[in-house]
């Protein structure tokens, strides 16, 4: 019984940065209708700016985290301007490929500046876990989980309660009737990508203290974040957010229960039966972000 | 890397002019190495330990009065790479022996070429079974396989008074084989094996293979995987709570990487290692383990990466060993040559026994293996 | 004129080895026209129909897996107490059984995803290689999972009354994959002219007017999945024969990619596409080699890609048809628009 609801703790943990993994490449998948293949580095980014902030610069944790997100902004948003607007109308196969080279270019970038030697940043949470009964957790990943539920709360706020939201979500409706009604679709585009951008380099500056940083680290993490996307819905947020979260439990029962070396193929089973059974997700292509 | 590059090839530039002669004469020894890629970290320090034994070769005058010279190429992690790195080595660059390929599929990869181009390979890293089984006379292994490391930990393992252990190992021919052979050592000890626990190559989060085995009756874990699966696993264990007897084997843990990144949940934590950094005069060879670890520093290299880098050491030196009672840079005679040497490695005394089918055996050397444990922060021996 | 064209093109890469003794880039030419079959059979599908499989790998892979135990034999336990011996087979009867196996699951995952399409038939085709990875890795008693199955013969071919030949060196591996090649181009050139390539094209440029004059969708979805993955078996079966050791690494995601650069930098959607863009990109990595740092030959590799998606967004074939219009096909009347030229 101990196990069972240690599995749950871990499965609560994992999901909330599974969901916020998701949520960024959800929108911008959604939106930009763009198969984003530098979703990876930017979380592999946010990691290392939260590891320069921290170990090089000294200074503290809770510093280093807006930072980290901020420069995930300002880098989506250079991703943007340089490499998809020159491109706006392509086939999506084209701008696949050209995330794609931007991936490799800035993974072996990210080599050759670092190294392939894992780096890991010191936090201020203490060592030893929290203990409630049979079940444990570190307090360092409670704090990510509140802080990716911040985020994703956050998020939600932005897309329906502000202007930039409405834009967004009219231009996902119809970008051109959007851009008849005085929307600036380039700009919704950018922000659209920053801030997609923003929360993978937030989920990078969160886990990589749990975890360690190295250039290939975002690789696994933008497949889950893909598979989240799909499991969810396209541009649906809540959606993405209930997709982490059942992914994080099929890879906690099925390796706890069923065998740890099929971990990784639960949450691809689930995808592959959820498109047989309903073949748009499990939450329908939303006919509204949100 | 470009810059390290760019200076090794300066000195290299340098010793030649200074030795005058011998600077269109090298004998060059082919090194295949992961530098991009899933290995790139553990690829890169064995290549700067070869480096040190290179250049402390050099600085000595040679082999048969040449300089060596490295010829360095990546093979990306990738086995079809790996293969082709081989087929430049031999063919274009013409080098009689080559080190190599770190990972067991890379090397696995690379061995029918060897037969194709009768050229030998010292093995550095590599730990499946089947590179010395197969019948490939070509194969020259430095590195301990994991039923000899099992067979070595037998000796010790009475004293530790195991009752029942469960495995947790990375899931490719390295855990496999270290789970396999240490089990089959352990139940022939009477110590009986409860789970075995795989994670994938790269996982990040084994909270889930660790709560499964925090539930189990087991009262020691064996662990295999490399230095960063083994610091993710120490802390999320100690995030867990699991406050079972854990000890890694297979020689890759960079105990100081472990110290520094995992902190306090390292502590009580043992592990099979090949090689002692730290404690030079428990060495079998303590003068060449002093020297390496000042000349490994004194490049600028992370004390860390020792454990690993050792090996591109020890291989190239078995290497210039074999060319030097060849007496010619020629891949059969120092084929044959590696037959009879017997040097003095950074982890005991290097010489090859026949492993494998009669007629084409390989060769495999037997190293030592020590037990330490991480107490307080420290690396000490582990008393017994 | 086109015509003429191919038969130059084939003569000159035959010719190869007249002039190039150099074994390190025969062996980079092989390697690279084992992933230039993929990449074609890939294109087939991406390219005719539209439909983007990004898990291509995984028809490679059971190819390469199929082949070599094939021709390695087996023994497993399934289960209810049966178990399963297998002696060795030649590996020609190897090639032949991985093409059908291959072909077999191109039709369950054609069938299962052409229910889904665009981005969801993309997350399908990933999920489908990395399951098929993972059974690879872990069921070890049949695959030898990360242990790797090796010592895998050569390729070999028995001629009635002539007796055996067997591709053991460079130059035989080399005809034998040019053959190969040549072979799975002219299949491939004669199903998308035929009346279901049509179908196909149709399908992609407008799905409802494909429908609307009687085009059978799934079953045309899932001949052109039958085949692509048939053929991209075939490439992973020389793979195995050639390399001589498989692993699960196969699978490798780095390997689709290395595919679909090859068809979408060439030009999708045309004939010659993936052998421009295979040729490109599979010896890229040679000539850099020797110029720059490891690292800095990725990042070399990653921006070369972006420039000439920049240059010419559809791709190089297409490009050059458009700069030298005189090449340019006859284009299939109706459907002809936007990016699916046929040509040689």
């Amino acid at each position: 019984m101990g196990e069972l609801f240690q599995h749950l703790i871990n499965t609560l943990v994992l999901g909330g940065t599974y969901a916020l993994l998701g949520i960024g490449l959800t929108l911008i998948f959604g939106i930009m209708n763009v198969v984003n293949f530098t979703h990876g580095i930017l979380y592999t980014f946010g990691a290392y700016v939260m590891f320069i902030v921290v170990q090089k610069f000294e200074l503290n944790f809770f510093v280093a985290l807006p930072l980290s997100i901020a420069s995930g902004w300002a880098l989506g948003a250079l991703v943007e301007l340089t490499l998809l607007r020159p491109l706006r109308g392509s086939d999506i196969d084209t701008t696949m490929l050209v995330m794609i080279g931007a991936w490799i270019a800035m993974q072996s970038a990210t080599l050759w500046v670092w190294g392939g030697v894992a780096k890991s940043v010191p936090t201020p949470f203490p060592d030893a876990p929290l203990e409630i009964g049979p079940v444990s957790v570190s307090w360092l990943r409670l704090f990510v989980l509140v802080a990716a539920g911040a985020l994703i709360v956050l998020t939600y706020i932005l897309i329906n309660r502000t202007r930039l939201g409405s834009a967004m979500r009219a231009t996902f409706q119809d970008q051109d009737t959007a851009a008849l009604m005085g929307v600036n679709v380039n700009l919704i585009y950018t922000s659209t990508f920053a801030l997609g951008s923003s929360l993978a380099a937030a989920a990078g500056a969160l886990l990589g203290p749990v975890y360690v940083v190295y250039p290939a680290m975002g690789d696994l993490a933008a497949v889950k974040a893909f598979a989240i996307v799909i499991l969810g819905g396209l541009g649906n947020i809540t959606g993405a957010v209930i997709g982490g979260f059942i992914l994080a439990l099929a890879e906690e029962l099925g390796a706890g229960y069923i065998s740890s070396g099929y971990r990784d193929a639960m949450g691809f089973l689930i995808i592959i039966a959820v498109l047989i059974f309903r073949p748009t997700g499990l939450f329908p292509r939303a006919e509204r972000v949100g | 890397m470009m810059r390290t590059l760019r200076t090794a090839s300066l000195i290299a530039a340098a010793t030649a002019l200074l030795m005058g002669t011998a600077s269109a004469e090298t004998i060059k020894i082919g090194v295949n190495e992961p530098l991009t890629g899933a290995f790139a970290a553990s690829g890169t320090y064995v290549v700067n330990g070869a480096k040190i034994a290179a250049d402390e070769i050099n600085a000595k005058g040679g082999v048969l009065g040449k300089q060596i010279e490295l010829v360095i190429e990546d093979n990306k992690s990738n086995p079809t790479e790996a293969a082709a790195v081989a087929e430049k080595l031999i063919t274009r660059d013409k080098t009689p022996v080559m080190m190599g390929a770190w990972g067991s599929s890379l090397t696995l990869a690379v061995m029918p070429k060897l037969m194709e181009y009768e050229v030998p390979m010292v093995v550095e890293t590599s730990s499946s079974g089947k590179i010395t089984t197969t019948g490939n006379p070509y194969i020259f292994r430095i590195s301990p396989p994991s039923a000899i490391e099992a067979a070595a930990f037998g000796k010790i393992v009475d004293k530790l008074g195991l009752k029942k252990v469960d495995f947790l190992v990375i899931n490719n021919d390295w855990g496999r084989g270290a789970a396999e052979d240490f089990g089959k050592m352990m139940k022939a000890k009477g110590i009986s094996v409860g789970l075995v626990e795989t994670m994938d190559q790269g996982a990040q989060d084994m909270s889930a293979q660790l709560s499964k085995l925090k539930g189990s009756d087991s009262e020691t874990i064996i662990v295999t995987a490399a230095v960063d699966q083994l610091t993710l696993l120490f802390k999320q264990a100690a995030a867990l709570g699991l406050k079972k007897q854990i000890i890694t084997t297979g020689g890759s843990q960079n105990p100081d990487q472990i110290i520094a990144q995992a902190g306090a949940a390292a502590n009580g934590t043992m592990h099979l290692t090949t090689f002692l950094p730290w404690f030079p005069d428990k060495t079998p060879n303590p003068e060449a383990t002093t020297y390496f670890v000042s000349e490994w520093k004194k490049r600028g290299f992370d004390f860390a990466g020792c454990t690993e880098s050792f090996r591109g050491y020890d291989g190239i030196r078995t290497a210039a060993a074999a060319i030097e009672k060849a007496g010619k840079a020629e891949p059969a005679a120092i084929k044959a040559a590696l037959w009879d040497i017997k040097l003095k490695g950074l982890n005991g005394d290097i010489a090859f026994q026949k492993s494998g089918p009669a007629g084409k055996e390989s060769g495999q050397s037997q190293p030592n293996v020590y037990l330490i444990e991480i107490a307080d922060g420290k690396v000490a021996m582990k008393d017994l | 004129m086109k015509l003429l064209l191919s038969i130059v093109v084939v003569a000159a890469l035959a010719a190869v080895p007249l002039w190039l003794s150099d074994p390190y880039l025969l062996n980079a030419l092989i390697t690279t026209g084992i992933f230039v079959i993929g990449a074609m059979s890939l294109n087939l599908l991406l390219g005719f129909t539209g439909q983007l499989s990004l898990g291509h790998i995984a028809f490679f892979g059971i190819g390469a897996y199929v082949s070599a135990l094939t021709s390695l034999g087996f023994s497993v336990s399934l289960p209810f107490g049966l178990h399963v011996v297998h002696e060795p087979w030649p590996p020609l009867a190897g090639f032949a059984i991985a093409v059908l196996v291959s072909g077999l699951c191109g039709y369950l995952v054609g069938r299962l995803s052409f229910r889904v399409r665009g981005a969801y038939f993309v997350i399908v085709t990933i999920s489908f290689a990395e399951v098929v990875r993972l059974v690879a890795l872990n069921w070890v008693e049949l695959t030898q999972g990360p242990l790797a199955l090796t010592s895998i013969p050569p390729m070999q071919v028995g001629f009635p009354g002539l007796g055996e030949f067997v591709f053991r060196t460079k130059l035989h591996n080399y005809y034998l994959v040019l053959g190969v090649a040549v072979a799975c181009y002219l299949l491939i050139a004669r199903l998308v002219r035929s009346h279901v390539g049509r179908a196909m094209r149709g399908l992609m440029e407008n799905e409802t007017l494909a429908v609307s004059i009687g085009i059978d969708v799934t079953k045309t979805l899932t001949l052109a999945a039958v085949v692509s993955a048939g053929i991209c078996g075939g490439a992973g079966s020389l793979y195995a024969h050639y390399i001589k050791i498989i692993d699960p690494e196969v699978f490798a995601f780095i390997n689709t990619v290395t595919m679909v650069i090859m068809v979408i930098t060439g030009g999708k959607g045309t004939l010659a596409g993936p052998v421009v863009g295979g040729l490109i990109f599979g010896l890229m990595p040679v000539a850099l080699r020797p110029v720059m740092a490891p690292e800095a030959q990725w990042i070399a590799y990653g921006s070369a890609l972006i420039v000439i998606l920049f240059i010419m967004p559809r791709g190089i074939v297409p490009a050059l048809m458009q700069w030298f219009p005189r090449m340019k096909p006859v284009t299939a009347p109706g459907f002809a628009k936007r990016g699916v030229e046929e040509s040689a």
